[in-house]
């Protein structure tokens, strides 16, 4: 079973890095379709946290598609998010070195690269999130 | 809450229940040899004005033979502080402690209301503190009978003396210790409800208990009942010698003296021994005045009680008592009720 | 329309000459853990106290679980209350403490008492007095939390603890709550710990509260906007500015805002948790003619 963690200096909401650590799991396989989550009484057990923080987590995935709630017996994993095969992974990994190696010989500096970075992925996630 | 305010009560329940077998095994220790001493004076068989010089003699001879004068003083001391003991150790600290270590949080918010929670608190701790002390008060009275009696003959010595009616006896006998320790116990509750810290409770609670307990005497129980009052000869009143005040009550026999003093033939008081009438010592007794005093027609006037009173006056003063403690006792409530923490 | 845990109507509590409460206009929704944050002295002890009955109110009203908070015995047990720095009788051990539960509670709920009483490893003989802070602190919740009340108010109960002794009260709270579905009330000076424990806020400064919301609506209406130097009374009326800061060449604000902002003059940061509160209670950031309300959701 996956087991959760709290990272209190980060800044994000603690039920966004519960959510964050489920798709993370996912990824990498930890959590398979069937698995059951946590149940709130554990995951509290183990960080303290407040019991409708994970619920609001759990909402957050199950409106994602990716656990259902069956009642009286626990939270399930339901299929994983699409396009995480390692095959597409590699792929956009490639496309991203090429991407960087050729900013860094048109003179770039890494702070500039970030903030292009980060324009694009704000303007690109703000246009209506999956 | 029964069990609970039992489980607090506990030790204090054991210190009281030692105290009070303790005294009771030194009492019971004694006492039969008192009774028998008694029985074996020359008061028994006699009568009239023999009865106090058998009575003087008899307690004469008690006061110097120990441990009977220690223990007639540990007894009085006893039972006259009894209640102010429990006024200040078991009153004092019921509320204010709670209010001073902060525990009225845990205390009043479970699910008993506060009002039966001090029903509960004060019905035991204060029935135990009555019950002490009427305890205290029974065993003394059966213990000490022997000298009370001496004393109502009009025996007296230094210790002991004064009869039924003298103000440590009528304060340590019959049932007015039940209504000293019910009100000492309220006051206790009272002051620590009103001031809500302990030691401050306490003191206060020792102050207005002494108070009362000077000012009974002197000032509220000749009142009481309306006291009676007569003309005697000076004679028969039998004066104290080197004073202007009776002894005695002519056919009121263990009467209590409120106040007496000698007044003239017309009616005005006389606050000297006139200088003719001086008792002189020629010869082994000095002459008594009395004949002296008679001739110039000054009389002894007396404010007394008779002794068929004692009982009632008993009553009353008890009632009065444990009518304060009630008012005290709502005062209680009524601060709780208000809920001003 | 759920009934609130606490409604409060312009409810005061004035001590002599002083108000400790005033204006206190609530309404919080069951099922939360609310955190009650304030400065030492704000009214935080008065409000609890109001709401377990403790203290009679002088203005205003208030209804705890539906019902005025009376002296009896059907309310009192719905509510579960730990006082600030635990009290306990100091010489009375932790096993006539469970005692005291369960002869004045009639839902006392002993196998729960025993089994955390266990599992804190507290010597049942061993006099409450003689405790350390942390094992007081867990003994007075284990006494409001089997008594299986619908609503548990603390008062700080862990301003007073340390780290580690913290952290085990809220997770034996949190496990509670999840467990039973409790609604909690809890009052604090402390900040941190706050976002991970609550999920509904009322911030209550000098008397009164500066705001009350659910955390999430809190944190969605409020951020900072970063810009050059410009006086806030230019701003747009909507803008609540709750705190500001300027150097010569640049104004920090805090505000908050029902609407996004779209001037392009200001960077939009998001504002945590923390931060927010702190803004409240800071005395410097006076706001008196501001309605303290937050829209509830």
């Amino acid at each position: 079973m996956i087991e959760f963690q709290l990272d209190e200096t980060s800044g994000v909401a603690t039920y966004v890095q519960l959510v964050q650590q489920v798709h993370q799991a996912l990824r990498m396989g930890m959590l398979e379709p069937g698995d059951q989550l946590p149940t709130a009484q554990q995951v509290v057990a183990k960080l303290a946290i407040n019991p409708n923080t994970v619920h609001k987590a759990y909402r957050e995935l199950e409106r994602e598609r990716l656990v259902r709630a069956r009642p009286g017996l626990g939270t399930f994993v339901t299929r994983s998010p699409s396009g995480t095969d390692p095959a597409t992974q590699a792929r956009f990994l490639t496309a991203m070195t090429d991407w960087l190696r050729s900013a860094r010989s048109a003179g770039l500096d890494p702070d500039d690269i970030e903030a292009i970075y980060r324009t694009a992925f704000r303007t690109c996630f703000a246009e209506g999130a999956a | 809450m029964i069990r609970l305010s039992w489980l607090q009560f506990r030790a204090q329940a054991v210190t009281a229940g030692a105290a009070l077998a303790a005294f009771a095994i030194l009492l019971a220790v004694t006492g039969p040899h008192l009774a028998s001493r008694y029985a074996a004076s020359t008061i028994t068989g006699c009568h009239g004005g023999t009865c106090s010089f058998a009575a003087n003699t008899f307690l004469s001879r008690l006061q110097a033979t120990s441990p009977y004068p220690i223990v007639y003083l540990l007894g009085s001391a006893l039972i006259l502080a009894a209640p102010a003991i429990t006024g200040i150790f078991w009153g004092a600290p019921l509320i204010a402690r709670e209010l001073e270590t902060g525990t009225y949080q845990l205390a009043w918010t479970q699910s008993i209301t506060r009002a039966r929670w001090l029903v509960v608190k004060l019905a035991l701790a204060g029935l135990a503190a009555m019950v002490l002390t009427e305890a205290l008060s029974l065993i003394y009275a059966w213990w000490a009978d022997p000298i009370v009696k001496a004393t109502d003959l009009g025996g007296s010595t230094s210790l002991f003396s004064g009869g039924r009616f003298s103000s440590v006896t009528f304060a340590t006998h019959g049932i007015v210790p039940l209504g000293y320790a019910a009100f000492a116990f309220a006051l206790g509750t009272a002051a620590g409800a009103l001031i809500r810290r302990t030691v401050p409770a306490m003191a206060l609670t020792l102050a207005i208990f002494i108070a009362a307990q000077i000012a009974m005497p002197i000032g509220v129980r000749p009142h009481l009942i309306p006291p009676d009052r007569t003309i005697a000869t000076i004679e028969s009143a039998e004066l104290n010698f080197g004073s202007l005040t009776a002894t005695v009550v002519p056919d009121r026999p263990g009467a209590w003296i409120v106040s007496s003093g000698a007044i003239s033939a017309a009616g005005q008081p006389v606050t000297n021994l006139p200088a003719a009438c001086q008792p002189t010592f020629s010869g082994t007794k000095p002459s008594s005045p009395g004949p002296c005093m008679e001739s110039r027609g000054i009389r002894e006037a007396i404010t007394y009680e008779p002794a068929t009173r004692y009982w009632p006056l008993q009553w009353i003063e008890t009632g009065i008592f444990l009518a304060l403690a009630l008012v005290l006792v709502w005062f209680c409530f009524w601060r709780l009720g208000r809920r001003r923490t | 329309m759920m009934t609130g845990v606490i409604e409060t109507s312009g409810l005061g509590k004035r001590y002599r000459r002083a108000w400790a409460l005033r204006d206190c206009t609530l309404a919080i929704p069951e099922g939360h853990v609310v955190g009650l944050v304030g400065p030492n002295g704000a009214g935080k002890t008065t409000l609890l106290h109001l709401a377990t009955g403790l203290l009679a109110p002088t203005s205003g009203t208030i209804s705890v679980l539906g019902s005025p908070p009376v002296d009896s015995a059907g309310q009192l047990a719905r509510v579960g209350f730990v006082a600030q720095n635990t009290p306990v009788y100091a010489r009375m051990p932790v096993a006539d403490h469970l005692r005291l539960g369960a002869w004045l509670n009639p839902g006392w709920d002993e196998k729960l008492a025993q089994r955390r009483i266990g599992e804190l490893g507290l010597d049942p003989r061993q006099r409450a007095g003689t405790l350390s802070g942390g094992q007081r602190a867990q003994l007075a919740l284990t006494l409001a939390l089997a008594k299986r009340p619908e609503l548990l108010l603390l008062d700080e109960p862990v301003a007073a603890l340390d780290p580690l002794a913290r952290r085990e009260f809220l997770r034996g709270l949190m496990e509670a709550v999840a467990a039973h579905g409790t609604s909690v009330v809890m009052s604090s000076h402390l900040v941190a710990d706050l976002e991970r424990v609550c999920d509904y806020l009322v911030v209550l400064v000098a008397s009164r509260v500066r705001v009350a919301g659910e955390v999430s609506t809190l944190l969605a209406t409020h951020c900072r906007l970063s810009g050059p130097r410009r006086d806030p009374a230019t701003l747009p009326a909507e803008l609540d500015v709750i705190e500001e800061s300027h150097t010569d060449k640049q104004s920090v604000l805090l505000v908050r805002t029902g609407e996004p902002v779209h001037d392009p003059a200001w960077t939009v940061l998001p504002v945590s948790l923390e931060d927010l509160v702190l803004a409240y209670m800071n005395p410097a950031n006076e706001m008196p003619a501001r309605k303290p309300q937050l829209g509830l959701v």
